[in-house]
């Protein structure tokens, strides 16, 4: 078990002027945490994950586990156990040799290999197929084989590299299951690289939200869920993507205003003093706050447009909505009617807004609401 | 019904009739000449003589003996398998390390080399052989097994760098990294992962190298002179005088040539056909 | 919780913040290989490769330079020798020759593979065991070929003069490798022979990988099996036929072994080769002199590498314009 340490870790490609796929990255993850890297393709999450295993060289920055710097520290002797998207089972070799490969070479005595080889096998529901060789092996079987090979070495540390992308939407979801409760189990710290906002939210202790490099947000998945640092972290999370239109604020002595699609919406979760000064922003609302009002409700801060489009999905049914601020997305009750081409008003909760400063920055709330 | 399904089957194989004379003439073409020679391997040159196509009755398996013993194709059949043996050896090892690193290492120069080795493979022979002649003549390596040996070597490390090369790079990238983290270094990842996990190509490069040394002449005539060192191949030539023909006795000489593939070619046909078009067959 | 709050929870060490070595900052990735793991792995081939190819190709070149009549006492003479290649009539033969060879024979190997393959691919019975019979002449080295089908061309009992006078046309029969205008001629069937199998090997793996969905498409459009194979079958093979082109080209222009052993580049010079002058001029004329053999060689090099890059550019543009 152990704690892991990012301070100012920054990887670079080629000499000066070279591409830098992470910056500053800064990061600690407490013992026994399940901590998600969570980013778009390119972010820099296998980057950092890979720093930290010991496959990049880090270079400039501190990286310690348990204290321990671990720059200059070789992958094998780091401690760390790490399970790829491929899975990256040697071929020629048995179910149980794949296990115990790892053992045999740091010198582990035979019993102690044997106990946890079987152990691990009976954990993971392996114990039948110890003598097959990979290629013999489900989809499924392979990655609880590479699961087993990092559970048998007793790390310090688990790294994952985007370990459920390879496999289909039902075992996805399965062996999703399985890794929480493992993590539960083992009480071990994990690592996790995924850019399925699904398998952050569901699996994650925390998420480490990264784009172009940077760490964009650290938190707890509904914190970082309910309160995106940015304009990025609130478009990546949620899908459908939070709404953003323009919108002019109005300063009166009843409160702040903002004005956006035709619409006023008071700005109840910011105190005037928060709002100073700013004149325009980037007003957000989540396709699951909106509200589809019947043409006779009262007056309510509401945006009026024109249906682009349907999409009923089964559980709910998604509206794309023209209006004059912009396209957007309502996520409402499967039994709405609505046809494209229909007017339509959508009511936005003043509780559910968010605003975002010119520089993409959330304008932090200070009010408490609910 | 009945008389309408026999007429059915026999426009059907009159269709066919002339695809199926193809298919016999041709495995004819290709099978009689082998069977020829194989019938007067067992057939004194006189009997040939009166009659060319005769059957081998009585059949004189003596001849074999004979010709391993008094024509000395014992000699002949050794010096083929050390010498191609060894370099098969030799060339597996160099080129699958080579390959390895070609495959699986950045460095400046890299695709330079492959590219300088790829092309090889289409060099003439006549570019090396003159100044191997002479080289060899000025290291004391002329006439001997291993100047052979080393000679046979560089003629098939082209190949077989390309070869292996392809499948190597086929290997995934996390393979290794895995093994690293498990706590291999560079030398026991080539051993541990790289040869088994490309065993099939390289077994398909050793049967590649195999056939196309065993039947090398132009070299083995050209640096091998001494009667002591010479090959199969070379072997074979001396029964055929310009104006004599102990025909009954090359007969048996290119059986003895041809039996060990062919031996080999019955058990592993599927491996030796894969393994001669590799780099052919996309 | 925004990311600066983050980082300021990292209990900073006391210790100045470049606590670890500088020249660790920056260094060599893990997965890159240290000179010495790179020099361990290539190394032993490289060494062997400059030695025994790269090597003796330079001294090639060099000594078409030189008259090497007395090997101890090279004399230099310049491009003296390939001025005189120009003007011999035998390399030029010679060239000729081994061109009319690697550019028209190849036709016959290629389409005799693929024509086999086809046969195979329409379902026959022991097409598995054809397939390998038919291979097995790719086994046999040169030597053991070129024996068979000096006996099968023999003017007496050769099987071909026997089979012409059986079927009555004794006036056909003749001594195939004795007579000047079908020496080259034979020794294209017998190399063709050696060869269909391999050529028939690749088409039948083509064949098999092409997709069957198209197959079926075209049978939908009401293609026969010669429409199939016109605008179907062969235009989808074209990358793998172009291949075998090459290869069976480049085969044709190192031939040696069979034209050796089987006319020794005779009669009158109708079968030589470049490869059998070279070897002629070198070890089996009484002059032994390897300077001017060297700068044959260095030409043929030339030719044969620049027909290569040509064929391969010629096909690669081709392919360009077609997709």
């Amino acid at each position: 078990m152990a704690t892991v340490q990012l301070q100012d870790v920054c990887k670079r490609y080629g000499g000066a002027g070279g591409l830098t796929a992470v910056q500053d990255v800064s990061l600690t993850v407490a013992d026994g945490e399940f901590m998600v890297l969570l980013g778009p393709s390119g972010c820099g999450k296998s980057t950092t994950l890979r720093m930290i295993a010991g496959l990049e060289s880090i270079s400039d920055g501190r990286l310690a586990i348990d204290g321990r710097a671990m720059n200059a520290v070789p992958a094998k002797d780091r401690d760390i156990a790490m399970v790829f998207q491929s899975y990256a089972l040697y071929p020629h070799m048995t179910v149980a040799d794949n296990l115990s490969f790892g053992l045999k070479r740091r010198g582990t005595p035979r019993a102690e290999i044997e106990r946890r080889v079987t152990a691990t096998a009976a954990m993971l529901g392996l114990t039948e197929y110890l003598a097959r060789r990979p290629a013999a092996l489900s989809g499924g079987q392979r990655q609880r084989v590479a699961l087993g090979r990092a559970i048998v070495r007793e790390p310090k540390v688990f790294l994952f590299d985007e370990p459920l992308s390879n496999l289909d939407a039902a075992l996805r979801v399965a062996t999703r299951n399985e890794l929480t409760r493992l993590h539960r189990r083992l009480g071990a710290t994990m690592i996790y690289v995924t850019h399925d906002q699904v398998e952050a939210m569901t699996m994650g202790s925390r998420i480490c939200v990264m784009n172009r490099g940077r760490i964009a947000q650290v938190g707890a998945p509904l914190d970082v869920y309910r309160n995106p640092a940015d304009t990025f972290v609130a478009r990546f999370l949620g899908s459908p993507p939070m709404n953003l239109l323009p919108a002019r604020l109005r300063h009166a002595a009843a409160g702040t205003v903002a004005l956006v699609a035709g619409a006023e919406v008071p700005l109840t979760r910011w105190s005037d003093a928060a709002l100073a000064g700013i004149a325009e922003a980037s007003f957000g609302i989540r396709p699951e706050d909106m509200v589809l009002l019947p043409s006779d409700a009262g007056p309510q801060p509401s945006i009026t447009g024109t249906v682009a489009s349907v999409e009923p999905l089964g559980a709910e049914t998604l509206l794309l909505v023209d209006t004059e601020g912009g396209e957007v997305t309502a996520r409402l009750h499967r039994d709405t009617a609505a046809c494209p081409g229909d007017a339509v008003r959508l009511g936005i909760p003043s509780t559910a807004a968010y605003l975002f400063g010119s520089d993409g920055r959330a304008i932090a709330t200070d009010r408490a609401v609910n | 019904m009945k008389a309408q399904g026999w007429g059915d089957r026999l426009t059907g194989l009159l269709r066919r009739g002339p695809l199926l004379a193809v298919l016999v003439l041709y495995t004819l073409y290709t099978t009689l000449p082998f069977l020829w020679v194989g019938a007067m391997s067992l057939r004194t040159t006189a009997e040939i003589s009166a009659d060319h196509y005769g059957l081998p009755s009585p059949a004189h398996w003596g001849k074999f003996r004979a010709a391993w013993v008094d024509s000395n194709f014992a000699g002949y059949f050794w010096n083929s398998t050390v010498v191609v043996v060894t370099a098969v050896v030799v060339v597996t090892v160099l080129g699958a390390m080579a390959a390895h690193a070609l495959a699986r290492y950045k460095f400046p120069g890299n695709r330079l080399l492959y590219f300088i080795l790829f092309s090889s493979i289409i060099f003439p022979p006549q570019i090396v052989l003159l100044s191997l002649f002479q080289i060899l003549v000025n290291y004391d390596l002329y006439n001997t097994r291993i100047g052979l040996i080393l000679v046979y070597v560089s003629l098939q490390l082209p190949l077989t760098v390309f070869i292996l090369e392809a499948f190597f790079a086929r290997i995934p990238q996390d393979l290794f990294e895995a093994a690293r983290i498990d706590g291999y270094t560079d030398l026991q990842i080539f051993l541990r992962i790289v040869v088994p996990v490309g065993m099939p190509a390289i077994v398909t490069t050793v049967i590649l190298n195999f056939v196309h040394l065993w039947n090398e002449y132009l070299f083995a005539v050209v640096l091998v002179s001494d009667e002591e060192l010479r090959t199969l191949p070379v072997g074979i030539q001396r029964f055929m005088g310009d104006y004599f023909q102990d025909i009954g006795m090359i007969a048996t000489g290119v059986m003895i040539a041809v039996i060990p593939v062919i031996v080999v070619y019955a058990f592993f046909s599927e491996k030796l056909i894969q393994g001669m078009t590799a780099g052919a067959v996309k | 919780m925004p990311a600066q709050a983050e980082t300021a929870r990292i209990a900073v060490p006391a210790t100045p913040r470049r606590w670890w070595p500088a020249s660790r900052q920056g260094g060599r990735d893990p997965g890159a290989p240290s000179w010495l793991t790179l020099m361990v792995f290539l190394a032993p081939a490289l060494v062997l490769y400059a030695g025994l190819t790269a090597y003796p190709v330079v001294r090639t070149f060099a000594d078409s330079l030189y008259d090497l009549e007395n090997m101890d006492a090279p004399r230099f003479i310049g491009l003296a020798h390939f001025l005189q290649i120009w003007s011999d009539e035998t390399f030029l033969r010679a060239i000729r020759n081994t061109l009319v060879w690697s550019f028209i024979a190849p036709f016959l190997d290629v389409a005799t593979g693929l024509l086999l393959a086809l046969c195979l691919y329409a379902g026959v019975p022991f097409a598995r065991f054809l397939r390998i019979a038919w291979f097995t002449p790719v086994l046999l080295s040169y030597v053991v070929v070129s024996i068979l089908w000096l006996w099968i061309y023999n003017y007496d009992w050769g099987a071909l003069n026997l089979a012409l006078r059986a079927m009555g046309l004794d006036g056909w029969a003749r001594a195939w490798l004795g007579e000047s205008n079908t020496a080259l001629a034979a020794l294209m069937v017998t190399h063709a022979w050696k060869w269909a199998g391999f050529n028939m090997v690749v088409c039948l793996a083509a064949l098999h990988a092409l997709p069957s969905e198209v197959l079926e498409a075209a049978e939908l459009d009401h293609c026969g099996w010669v429409a199939k194979l016109r605008h179907i079958i062969i235009p989808l093979m074209r990358p793998t036929l172009l291949n075998l082109y090459i290869l069976a080209f480049i085969g044709k222009m190192k031939v040696f072994d069979l034209v050796w052993i089987m006319t020794q580049g005779g009669p009158m010079w109708s079968t030589e080769t470049v490869s059998t002058y070279v070897y002629k001029r070198a070890f089996a004329w009484n002059t032994f002199d390897l300077g001017y053999p060297s700068a044959i060689a260095v030409v043929w090099f030339v030719i044969v590498l620049a027909a290569a890059a040509l064929l391969h550019l010629a096909f690669r543009q081709r392919e360009k314009l077609e997709y």
